[in-house]
C-alpha cells in the first residue's frame, strides 16, 4: 500500500509509515480526495473518526479509514495553516465526513469545499470564534 | 371546512428538544407532507459542555471522571477507552486480574444499558409494563457497581494501569446469581414483548439502513449488526481478555427496527455467557500495575478502541511529553448514528420516527460532549 500511494501521488503524500495495523500518512490537502477515494476503492469503506487538534505552529487534521474485512487502519493526517484554512470535503465519498466536518468547523474553523451543509453543530450559530484553537 | 393547506405544502414540525421519545435533549426539525417525513435536520449540541476542551487543563488522570458523563448509560465502556489510549502511550501492561475485571464490568455495563433501551423502546411504542420489567433487573446490576465503585452510573473505577480497588467479598456470588437469573428474564420479556403483534407491526420492516450505507456513515454496534454487517471492535481488534472468550457476534440480516431490538436482545445473552467465563477463571492477583506518580506519555499520538453498548467507542489522545494531554477526543457512536438518522426516516410517518429514533439507542451526553 505505502509503494502504490507513493508511485502514485508522489510529492502529494508528505510523510508515510506503519506502526502495527495502523498505516500513518500524511498527505497535501489538495490530494486528500483523491487518496481518499483510492483508499476506498481499496477496501477503506468505514470512516472511523474525523477530528483535528491545534499543533501549535499548524493545525491537523485526521481522518481515520477503516477496512473492515483485514481489519487495517488508513491514518491520514492533513497540515492546516491555524486560520482561514479550507480543505475539500469528503462528504462525496464518505457521509460519515458530514458532520466531524461541521464539527471541525465549529471548533477549530477549518472550512471544508464542497460540503452540502457547512454550519456550526455543537454551539449556537451566534458563537464567537472557534474554542479548540489553543 | 378548509384547512387552509394543499396536500402538496409542507410544514415543519420540531420533535424535541423536551419531548420523552427523544431520551434527552435533541431537536429533529422534521418537514412534513401530510403525515409522512420528507425531510429531517436533527439539532444537537443542548448538552455541550466542552469536555475536550476542559481535558486539555487536566492531568492524564485527571481527565477520567469526565469520560464517565458522556455515555452515561455505559461508563465503564468510556472509561476503557480513554484508558485505552493512555496506556498505548505509555506502554503500559495491565496484571491478568483487572483485565478479567474489566471485561466484567464493561459486559455487566452492556447488559445494563441493553435494559435501558428495552424499556424505554418498549415504553415509546406503549408497551408500559415492559419498562418496570428492564428496570427490575437494571438494578440489580447496579447494586454490584456500587459495591466495587460506590456509585451507580458515574464509576470511573477502571483506572490507568487497572482498576481502583478490588472486588469485595461476596460479589463473585452475587454476580453469579444474576448470571443464572438473566436467562430466564430474558426468555420473560420475549414472551411479554417479542411475538406480540402491535409492536411486531411497528418495528417489523421499518427504518431501513442498507448496510453499504451504515458503513459509509460510520455506523457500527448493533445498529450496524442489525443490518447483518459483521462487526464488532471485541472481535475486530480484542482487548484485555476478550481474545480468550467464547462469544458469539450477533448480526441480523433485516436491517429494520426489529433487527436492531433483537440484535440486543441476543447480546445480553452473550454478555452472560462472557461474564460466567470470566467469574469462574478470574484469576487472583494485583489489579493494578504500578503507575508514577506523575503520568507524563512520551510524544505521540494514540487510539482507544472499544465496543460500548452503543458501537465503536473510541478516544484519540494526542501527547506532547507534559502531563497534561495536548488533545482529547472522542469518538461516539450515537453521533454517527444521528447523522445517518435522516436517511433513515424519510418516506415514514411521523409516529414511526419514534421507533426509528428508539432503535439507534442514542445517549445524547456523547453526542454532544
Amino acid at each position: 500500500m505505502i509503494e502504490e500511494l507513493r508511485s502514485r501521488f508522489g510529492e502529494a503524500l508528505l510523510s508515510a509509515e506503519q506502526v502495527g495495523r495502523e498505516l500513518r500518512v500524511s498527505v497535501a490537502a489538495a490530494a486528500l480526495p483523491e487518496v481518499a477515494a483510492f483508499a476506498k476503492e481499496h477496501g477503506f469503506h468505514y470512516p472511523a473518526d474525523i477530528t483535528a487538534w491545534d499543533a501549535g505552529d499548524e493545525l491537523r487534521v485526521v481522518y481515520r479509514l477503516v477496512d473492515l474485512a483485514s481489519g487495517e487502519h488508513l491514518v491520514i493526517t492533513v497540515p492546516a495553516p491555524r486560520s482561514g484554512a479550507r480543505l475539500p470535503s469528503l462528504v462525496p465519498i464518505f457521509g460519515g465526513a458530514d458532520w466531524p466536518e461541521r464539527e471541525i468547523y465549529d471548533l477549530f474553523g477549518v472550512r471544508f469545499d464542497g460540503h452540502p451543509d457547512l454550519r456550526r453543530i455543537l454551539l449556537t450559530d451566534d458563537w464567537e470564534g472557534h474554542p479548540l484553537l489553543k | 371546512m378548509t384547512t387552509g393547506l394543499t396536500p402538496t405544502e409542507h410544514i415543519t414540525l420540531n420533535m424535541g428538544p423536551q419531548h420523552p421519545s427523544t431520551h434527552g435533549v435533541l431537536r429533529l426539525e422534521l418537514e412534513l407532507e401530510g403525515e409522512v417525513i420528507v425531510a429531517c435536520r436533527p439539532i444537537i449540541g443542548y448538552l455541550h459542555r466542552g469536555i475536550e476542551k476542559m481535558a486539555e487543563a487536566r492531568t492524564y488522570p485527571q481527565v477520567l471522571p469526565y469520560t464517565d458523563r458522556l455515555d452515561y448509560l455505559s461508563s465503564s465502556s468510556n472509561n476503557m477507552a480513554y484508558v485505552q489510549a493512555v496506556e498505548k502511550l505509555l506502554g503500559l501492561e495491565v496484571p491478568e486480574r483487572a483485565k478479567y475485571l474489566r471485561v466484567i464490568s464493561l459486559e455487566l455495563n452492556r447488559i445494563a444499558s441493553h435494559l435501558v433501551f428495552l424499556a424505554t423502546f418498549a415504553n415509546d411504542l406503549g408497551a408500559t409494563t415492559v419498562f418496570l420489567y428492564g428496570m427490575r433487573e437494571r438494578e440489580l446490576i447496579m447494586d454490584l457497581f456500587s459495591m466495587w465503585a460506590g456509585a451507580r452510573l458515574t464509576q470511573s473505577w477502571i483506572r490507568i494501569g487497572g482498576v481502583g480497588a478490588d472486588i469485595p467479598d461476596g460479589f463473585v456470588d452475587q454476580a453469579l446469581a444474576f448470571c443464572r437469573l438473566m436467562p430466564k428474564r430474558l426468555d420473560e420479556y420475549d414472551r411479554i414483548l417479542t411475538g406480540n403483534r402491535i409492536f411486531r407491526a411497528r418495528t417489523e420492516g421499518v427504518g431501513i439502513l442498507p448496510p453499504e450505507l451504515g458503513v459509509n456513515y460510520g455506523a457500527s454496534g448493533p445498529t450496524l449488526r442489525g443490518s447483518g454487517v459483521e462487526f464488532d471492535v471485541r472481535r475486530a481488534e480484542p482487548y484485555e481478555v476478550y481474545g480468550d472468550l467464547d462469544f458469539e457476534v450477533v448480526t441480523r440480516p433485516t436491517c429494520d427496527c426489529m433487527g436492531r431490538y433483537l440484535v440486543r436482545m441476543q447480546e445480553m445473552r452473550q454478555s452472560v455467557r462472557i461474564l460466567e467465563q470470566c467469574l469462574k477463571r478470574l484469576p487472583e492477583g494485583e489489579v493494578r500495575a504500578k503507575v508514577p506518580r506523575v503520568i507524563r506519555p512520551p510524544e505521540g499520538e494514540a487510539y482507544g478502541r472499544v465496543e460500548s453498548p452503543r458501537g465503536e467507542f473510541a478516544c484519540y489522545v494526542v501527547s506532547d511529553g507534559s502531563p497534561r494531554p495536548a488533545r482529547v477526543r472522542f469518538r461516539a457512536p450515537s453521533f454517527y448514528h444521528l447523522s445517518v438518522l435522516p436517511r433513515m426516516l424519510q418516506g415514514w410517518k411521523v409516529g414511526d420516527a419514534v421507533a426509528i429514533l428508539g432503535s439507534i439507542d442514542i445517549v445524547l451526553g456523547e453526542v454532544d460532549r
